[in-house]
């Protein structure tokens, strides 16, 4: 007797940053193994930022990844200066928001328009085909802007050179940003319209309730502070929610996967705009809150497809906060806040346009790195990304082997995983 | 006329300098209509078929497979451009030519022995022919501009072969190492940013790679007078161009 068996092998994902593909093996109508597979180099980033003075540490992290170099020099930055207790004055903090609106914008309108939105309109690529070439120069638009203003504050938008401890090399005048705000305001004015264009793409019905997790803040739209909260409401210190998630390290990936402890098994979770949305939908600006609402759309969105829709709210929320913060910017007296460096050990997590991304260093009293971890969005989102992809087969495991692979390749790029960032994940010491 | 046929591949690498080619923004579109986009899987779903007239390659070659995959490559392509520091100094990730690689993937990953990587992370140009090497971690937009342009005229990029320097004095920058004693690497790194970090008062920190004929040495000698040691002055070069910055410093000693 023939053994009723499917394999789904895509062994190289297009339109996600960095390496990795899907191995699915289905017997008798049911989905046995669901692998995501990283096969991203790994490149030892937590190994040899040992010993290195801890000045190094945003310019070295901001090399994991390309597309969201500064989510990974705010988590550094914040958290060594957690260890040296240094608190910045509120135009050093303003600025750094406004830095990671930038980010916010870029890589969300990467996603959006090149790499994953192809997807629900059937192309390979976002120039494939002429008769949404309009689409493709929508999403460039903002994406440049988001880069234009990178470069205002950093110098350049991959890589920016002007984020230090303490604050920043140099900081923008208010003339240079205001210079900016005209581009701003229109694009925000049309960024409100993308949000009902997002939710009427065309989403397969599925709808689950999973645990979602990201920062939570009393006062604004998570960025850079706040504490970690989850779905079911419990929330945690960024400390405390380093010990209510495990990592562990699985053989067909070379990035690690992450669980949340619960009565003694591990259980995915989802971080990412999604789960940002979902949570602090209520810290948004009216008039996204009803764009959203007019969109058809209520929030918490059950659907992880819809991923989209919500990077498209937080595409309008990054323009429209970005000119608050341009509008209120007062030029500091000091670009940043001098210290001494002193031993000790911190964790800090930002929100990274793919979701929390966290950060440990432990400082010897030389100023130098001892150690150090990094659980970035991406490898936190892996175990939850094959629960995705196995509720998806439960159902549909009957349908031909090649509509199964497209649909996996969709759900997988829902999540916009960042692989050259997931690779760089140590054990938890 | 045909339109020449390109390809776009990674290493081990961060996406940056492949962010750059869609940073292109308008000039996206024309690219797209000069040439054929044959491959490029950061973008688009396609897979590899044929020869290439041009091969833009990111990334450094740090695990054995990769080795393979740059000869393929190689073979592809009629020729073959190095795009930033990871492909032409090995990267960040070079830092582990100087460590071992087993106690490095041991503070890394609970298995270790699961983890496939060489000892090294080497530029393009150790294995296969190069034909021309883009700097900078990340490369910019604009000498990817000029350097597609020359491309499809059929001459040669230009290139700067002079320092950092070079682009303060030009844009008036205030020396940072002379008027305020900042151990800034400048005077042996190669132009192309136009002083971006002096411009944003931070001293420069080596992101394109040496310039020819840099006076590695000579610089390292004055920054111990100034007070540095020599971990610290070795912890200067020990960055994404770690590889290249050793090299040029062993040259300029002899
Ligand atoms: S050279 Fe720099 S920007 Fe380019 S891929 Fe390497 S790390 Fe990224
Ligand atoms: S000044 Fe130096 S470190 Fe800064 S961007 Fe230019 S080459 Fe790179």
């Amino acid at each position: 007797m023939k053994a009723d068996r499917k394999i789904i092998h895509v062994p190289s994902l297009a339109r996600v940053e960095g390496e990795g593909g899907i191995f699915i093996e289905i017997r008798h109508g049911a989905p046995t193994q669901v692998h995501v597979t990283i096969h991203e180099a790994p490149r030892f980033f937590e190994a040899f930022l040992i010993g290195r003075p801890h000045e190094d540490v945003p310019d070295f992290t901001a090399r994991i990844c390309g597309i969201c170099p500064v989510a990974y020099q705010m988590s550094s930055v914040h958290a060594l200066e957690k260890i040296f207790g240094i608190q910045v004055e509120k135009p050093l903090r303003d600025l750094r928001r406004l830095l990671y609106c930038a980010e916010w914008i870029e890589s969300h309108a990467l996603h959006m328009y090149l790499l994953n939105g192809p997807d629900f309109y059937g192309l390979n690529s976002a120039w494939e085909s002429k008769n949404e070439q309009s689409i493709l120069a929508r999403g460039v638009r903002f994406k440049k802007l988001g880069n234009e203003l990178l470069a205002v504050l950093g110098g350049r938008s991959v890589h920016p050179v002007s984020v230090r401890v303490g604050g920043f090399t140099r900081t923008p005048s208010k003339k240079a940003l205001l210079s900016l705000a005209p581009k701003l305001e229109t694009a925000y004015e049309e960024s409100l319209k993308e949000i009902s264009w997002a939710a009427s793409l065309p989403f397969p019905e599925t709808a689950w309730d999973t645990v979602w997790v990201s920062l939570v803040h009393d006062e604004e739209y998570p960025m850079n502070e706040g504490t970690m909260g989850f779905s079911t409401g419990e929330t945690f210190s960024m400390d405390a929610f380093l010990e209510t998630v495990i990592e562990f390290q699985v053989s067909h990936s070379t990035a690690l996967h992450a669980g949340r402890i619960r009565d003694g098994s591990q259980t995915p979770y989802m971080v990412g705009p999604l789960s940002r949305l979902n949570l602090n939908h209520a810290k948004l600006p009216t008039a996204i809150q009803s764009a959203l609402k007019d969109a058809g759309i209520s929030v918490p969105i059950r659907n992880t497809r819809m991923a989209i829709v919500a990077r498209a709210v937080e595409l309008a929320y990054a323009f429209y906060e970005a000119l608050r913060i341009i509008a209120d910017y007062e030029e500091p007296d000091r670009a940043f806040v001098p210290y001494e460096p002193v031993e000790g050990e911190a964790v800090w997590i930002t929100e990274a346009p793919r979701g929390s991304l966290m950060h440990r260093y432990r400082v010897g009293s030389t100023g130098r790195i001892e150690s150090c971890t990094i659980i970035p969005p991406t490898s936190q989102n892996l175990a939850h990304m094959e629960m995705d992809l196995r509720l998806f087969l439960e159902s549909f495991a009957s349908e031909p082997t090649d509509v199964l692979r497209r649909e996996a390749e969709k759900i997988i790029r829902c999540y916009d995983p960042c692989i050259s960032c997931a690779v760089h994940v140590i054990s938890l010491i | 006329m045909k339109k020449p046929r390109l390809g776009i591949f990674k290493l081990t690498s961060c996406d940056g300098c492949q962010l750059t080619v869609l940073n292109l923004e308008d000039d996206l579109v024309r690219l797209v209509d000069l040439f054929e986009m044959a491959y490029f899987p950061e973008a688009m779903d396609k897979p590899l078929r044929g020869t290439l007239d041009l091969a833009l390659v990111e990334g450094s070659v740090s695990v054995p497979r990769q080795r393979n995959t740059i000869v393929e490559i190689r073979e592809r392509s009629r020729h073959l451009i190095a795009m930033g520091s990871c492909a032409t100094s090995g990267g960040l990730q070079a830092l582990r030519n100087w460590a071992n690689l087993a106690s490095y993937k041991a503070s890394t990953y609970p298995s270790p022995q699961a983890v496939q990587a060489l000892s090294t992370s080497t530029p393009i140009s150790e294995h296969v022919h190069v034909d021309y090497e883009l700097y900078g971690c990340p490369i910019t937009t604009q000498a990817l501009s000029e350097t597609l342009v020359a491309f499809l005229l059929g001459r040669r990029p230009m290139l700067r072969g002079y320092s950092v320097c070079m682009e303060c004095k030009r844009h008036g920058i205030p020396c940072l190492l002379v008027s305020q004693g900042q151990p800034c690497l400048g005077p042996v790194t190669r132009a192309g940013c136009e002083a971006l970090c002096p411009s944003l008062e931070r001293p420069c920190y080596g992101c394109f790679g040496p310039k020819e004929d840099a006076n590695v040495d000579g610089l390292l000698a004055w920054f111990e007078k100034m007070g540095l040691n020599a971990r610290e002055c070795q912890a200067l070069l020990d960055k994404m161009n770690t590889y290249t910055f050793r090299k040029a410093r062993l040259e300029s000693r002899s």
